[in-house]
């Protein structure tokens, strides 16, 4: 199978979608799921290290099936199946389907492209296909002010891409290639020589991952977008960005690591901002949708703090949190969508303790949010520990290993939050109706709870595929085991040791509680409670969630005052005066031009003598 | 099979140690505290006298699956990080996974119980659970800030992010870790405050204003069990800190088989029981923060205190294998 039937089959289901639609609604989704689910196939059966090089329009394009190229391809492939087989359920008697999934597998088409371009061209292009769909699905929703929360993200975008266009441009003009092989080769992205090509497409990347100060589009738009979308948006898309910086980083390395210094200590510590700013927010919102917005834009300030280290375990760790971060992060918009569709609403204050109307959807949310904690024996535990090895043993980063350390500890706060709001708690009468969602949208978010849990022994499973990508592109790789982690002092953890231990010791336990006295034990309704011993009536409302960490917030306290969209909208007035100046310059009335001549020729003649001697 | 054999009789009888030693605790603490009250105080033994009338109840409450295995959480965690800290050193039945985890895993698994704990108590609907549990969660960002920055600046100083060769280290050396670092020490035992959730810190179960908070809706067979984890735990982070930073216990001198093991535990005990009563004499005497005030005091002199450590542990580093 050759490298761009998948791409065709994609963008072709894309057509075919839209104009399926017409004829009947209820085929729309299975369709575009076919399409997505042919596009695995063949991307699968696609031989590995198959080369495809285009001429056209006198540029020469260059796919290649990589090792990275898989290991991209299947994060943006396998999300785009899932959300597609979530969606069916997920869309289902939503308005302007055809224009949904369209876009949807354009998008991941997008993606997909990105990940195989091996030239800075076709990278570009797919790298705007990308972003204008997903810019078409963020404004999908009709929602309340999309005409500003949608705009930011296209200008955001159109920036970054002004700056990576400037960037490849230079890149031609100086190397007289756009292939990616050769500009490594070239030291093309080495600080030394050039520093604004890197620099500027880094500025692009920066963007898509949503890195401080850049990342003030992302809330608004992962939360506003359909969540069978957002799940590929915040899983995928921002991977696509780490895909980026590890171009840029390969570059380095192939330039002789010069220059390694800015992109280890600029970019590692707006990692370590971005990853605090995003948590810090991420706890005070009252919406599961904005936590797991914020959320996701700390999550992603790890994966560029981990890169930036450019280390073995660094390298690593951020390709391993990439995988695990669409896993969990992609069945926890999932989850949201599930409640958003079940239970009407997100918001935390109108809804709580869906544990027994859910029970499997509070699963998923459970152990995705476990592994998103980074507690053990899950998943997320293994990303987490290979980060602070990398910034304790290998680059000594040891203020940066704190602050990401104070934002994965404050990370506890939202993740208990998002359990709490949602399946904690009172449970009121206005729920009581509420079910089950349907397995086709269960599925999915099992499948990707399966990753976590599965990773929290076996993480070999993506060390093998992600040792490849590091190998392939010249970068240093660890030693890596099926499920023992190494760092570079020798020291161990023995992930099997591990789950077991927690395994055996839980069902004994679990074992125990359950039998002791099982006769005698009675299981009663949130009503049921201790309250300084009256008893509440049904109708008492005793639910607790408005200001649920108010404490820690003013603990923070002026922490919370510092707002990166102030700086935009500084900036913003800033241009708008000066452009208010500029037009009291040019007027545009031809007596003031005619005065501005007169002054200049009466400026001329006193100092004539003095110019032109 | 034999050597599976020796590791589970050292499980159950590391458990066991554990869970003795840390219900003892707990009375003496019952006790201490009742005698700087002028009170005489229930006997030592009263936390097994609890427990057995806490197993032995007849009605038992649960609002749901979680809050049934809420103390099954908190069990888990104490169990599987005493397993991966080091009791003795070398010591036969106290190996069990010693060189299995290192000392980030050990921060992580710590956090388990508590979460496990905080869902649980968010299942029971009680808002004052609730509100314990915002509480707890916003302590423990305060106290494992000072406590990271402490256990960083051990690791660089060392070359090592394992409990066993910190021990190994210390034990080679006879030189403990409190002089070589006293600045991580100050910092680790401020964070130990915070740990143990007595008073000044006592903010979570806070008796006159949140009714026991996160505890308030388990009794019977539940609570028996969080008190079994709560003394395993109790006793975890004791071994823990006296591992890293008083040198641990157990030496490999003169005596042998099993009165090198004994002679082990009655210096781990002694040791343990010091640490130990630092943060019992200090709730004696402290009235209780807010919260806010809680999470700041770790941001202040225990930060600093982290900070310098890492400084000392720059200028003093030394290269150990």
């Amino acid at each position: 199978m050759d490298i761009y039937v998948a791409l065709l089959i994609l963008f072709g289901g894309a057509l075919v979608a839209f104009f399926i639609d017409d004829l009947n609604r209820r085929w729309t989704g299975p369709v575009a799921l076919a399409f997505a689910l042919a596009a695995a196939v063949a991307f699968a059966l696609t031989p590995e290290g198959q080369h495809l090089r285009l001429s056209i329009l006198g540029f020469d394009l260059h796919w290649q099936q990589d090792s990275a190229a898989r290991f991209f391809g299947w994060i943006v492939l396998g999300l785009t199946v899932l959300a597609l087989i979530y969606s069916v359920k997920y869309m289902e008697g939503k308005a302007r389907l055809g224009y949904f999934y369209a876009v949807f597998l354009m998008s991941a088409g997008g993606m997909l492209g990105v990940s195989v371009s091996r030239d800075l061209i076709s990278f570009f292009v797919f790298w705007e296909i990308m972003t204008w769909t997903s810019f078409l699905l963020a404004i999908y929703n009709a929602y309340y002010g999309v005409e500003t929360k949608g705009i930011k993200y296209i200008i955001f975008s159109s920036i970054g891409a002004y700056a990576m266009l400037t960037a490849i441009v230079m890149a031609g003009h100086y190397y007289h290639t756009y292939d990616l092989a050769d500009l490594w080769q070239a030291g093309a992205f080495s600080f030394r020589s050039y520093w604004y090509i890197p620099a500027s497409l880094m500025l692009g990347f920066a963007v898509k991952a949503a890195v401080v100060p850049f990342h003030v589009w992302a809330p608004d738009v992962y939360a506003k977008t359909p969540m069978s979308f957002t799940t590929v948006f915040s899983g995928a898309m921002s991977k696509m960005g780490v895909l980026g910086l590890l171009v840029v980083l390969t570059g380095l390395y192939a330039g002789g690591g010069d220059g390694m210094f800015w992109f280890r200590w600029i970019l590692g510590w707006l990692g370590g901002i971005t990853a605090v700013a995003g948590t810090l927010q991420a706890i005070r919102q009252n919406d599961a949708k904005y936590l797991l917005a914020y959320s996701s834009v700390a999550q992603l300030g790890y994966i560029v703090t981990a890169l930036a280290t450019g280390t073995r375990l660094g390298l690593m760790a951020a390709l391993y949190l990439a995988v695990l971060h669409a896993a969990f992060k992609g069945a926890l918009f999932m989850v949201a969508g599930a409640v958003e569709k079940q239970a009407g609403t997100t918001d935390f204050r109108e809804i709580s303790g869906l544990i027994k109307r859910m029970p499997w959807t509070f699963f998923v949310a459970l152990v995705s949010v476990i592994s998103l904690a980074g507690v053990p024996p899950l998943g997320g535990f293994v990303g987490k520990w290979l980060l602070y090895e990398s910034l304790i043993t290998e680059t000594h980063s040891y203020f940066l290993v704190i602050v990401i350390f104070f934002s994965s500890t404050a990370a506890f706060l939202y993740a208990y939050r998002f359990l709490f709001g949602l399946f904690l708690g009172q449970a009121e009468e206005e729920i009581k109706q509420v079910k089950e969602a349907s397995w086709w949208m269960l599925l999915p978010m099992l499948v990707l709870a399966a990753v976590s849990i599965v990773t929290g022994m076996y993480p070999g499973l993506i060390f093998k595929p992600a040792a490849d990508v590091l190998a392939g592109w010249g970068l240093p790789v660890p030693d890596w085991h099926m499920s023992i982690l190494l760092n570079r002092w020798g020291n161990q953890v023995d992930l099997v040791t591990v789950g077991s231990t927690v395994g055996v010791v839980f069902v004994l336990v679990a074992i125990y509680i359950t039998l002791k006295g099982r006769k005698t034990t009675k299981w009663v309704s949130t009503k049921d409670i201790s309250t300084s011993g009256e008893i509440p009536s049904p109708q008492d409302n005793l639910t607790f969630q408005r200001g649920f960490f108010k404490p820690f917030e003013r603990a923070i306290g002026r922490l919370y005052d510092w707002d990166a969209n102030g700086i935009w909208e500084d900036l913003g007035a800033a241009l708008e005066a000066f452009f208010g100046f500029v037009r009291k310059i040019y007027t545009g009335n031809a007596q003031t031009y005619a005065l501005y001549v007169i002054v200049f020729l009466v400026v001329l003649l006193i100092f004539a003598r003095r110019i032109f001697g | 099979m034999e050597k599976i054999g020796i590791q589970l009789t050292g499980i159950i009888i590391t458990t066991i140690l554990a869970f003795t030693v840390g219900m003892f605790y707990g009375g003496l603490r019952r006790k201490i505290i009742a005698r700087a009250q002028n009170r005489i105080g229930p006997p030592v033994w009263q936390n097994f006298l609890d427990l057995l009338k806490l197993q032995g109840k007849t009605t038992n409450i649960t609002h749901g699956v979680m809050t049934h295995l809420a103390p099954v959480w908190v069990v888990v965690a104490a169990v599987t990080a005493l397993l991966f800290i080091p009791v003795l050193h070398a010591g036969l039945w106290f190996d069990n996974f010693n060189f299995k985890g290192d000392l980030i895993f050990l921060l992580y698994i710590m956090v388990f119980g508590s979460l496990g704990m905080a869902l649980g108590a968010g299942e029971t609907g009680n808002p004052n659970s609730a509100i314990g549990v915002s509480r707890g969660l916003s302590l423990l960002v305060g106290y494992e800030i000072p406590f990271v920055l402490s256990l960083v600046a051990v690791m660089l100083q060392f070359h090592t992010t394992s409990l066993t060769d910190l021990m190994h280290y210390q034990q080679e050396t006879g030189r403990w870790i409190l002089l070589e670092n006293p600045f991580a020490f100050l910092a680790a035992l401020f964070s130990a405050l915070g740990m143990f959730h007595y008073s000044p810190f006592d903010i979570i179960g806070a008796p006159a204003e949140l009714a026991s908070g996160p505890m308030s809706e388990f009794g019977g067979k539940y609570l028996g069990t969080l008190m079994t984890g709560g003394s395993i735990f109790a006793f975890v982070k004791l071994v823990l800190l006296t591992d890293i930073f008083l040198g641990g216990a157990g030496h490999p001198g003169t005596l042998t088989g099993i009165w090198a093991v004994l002679a082990g535990l009655g210096e781990l005990i002694v040791k343990t029981f010091l640490l130990y009563m630092i943060p019992v004499s200090i709730g004696i005497v402290m009235p209780r923060f807010r919260t806010e005030q809680a999470v700041r005091f770790f941001w202040k002199w225990p930060l600093a205190f982290g900070i310098l450590a890492i400084i000392w542990a720059l200028y003093k580093r030394k290269y150990f294998s």
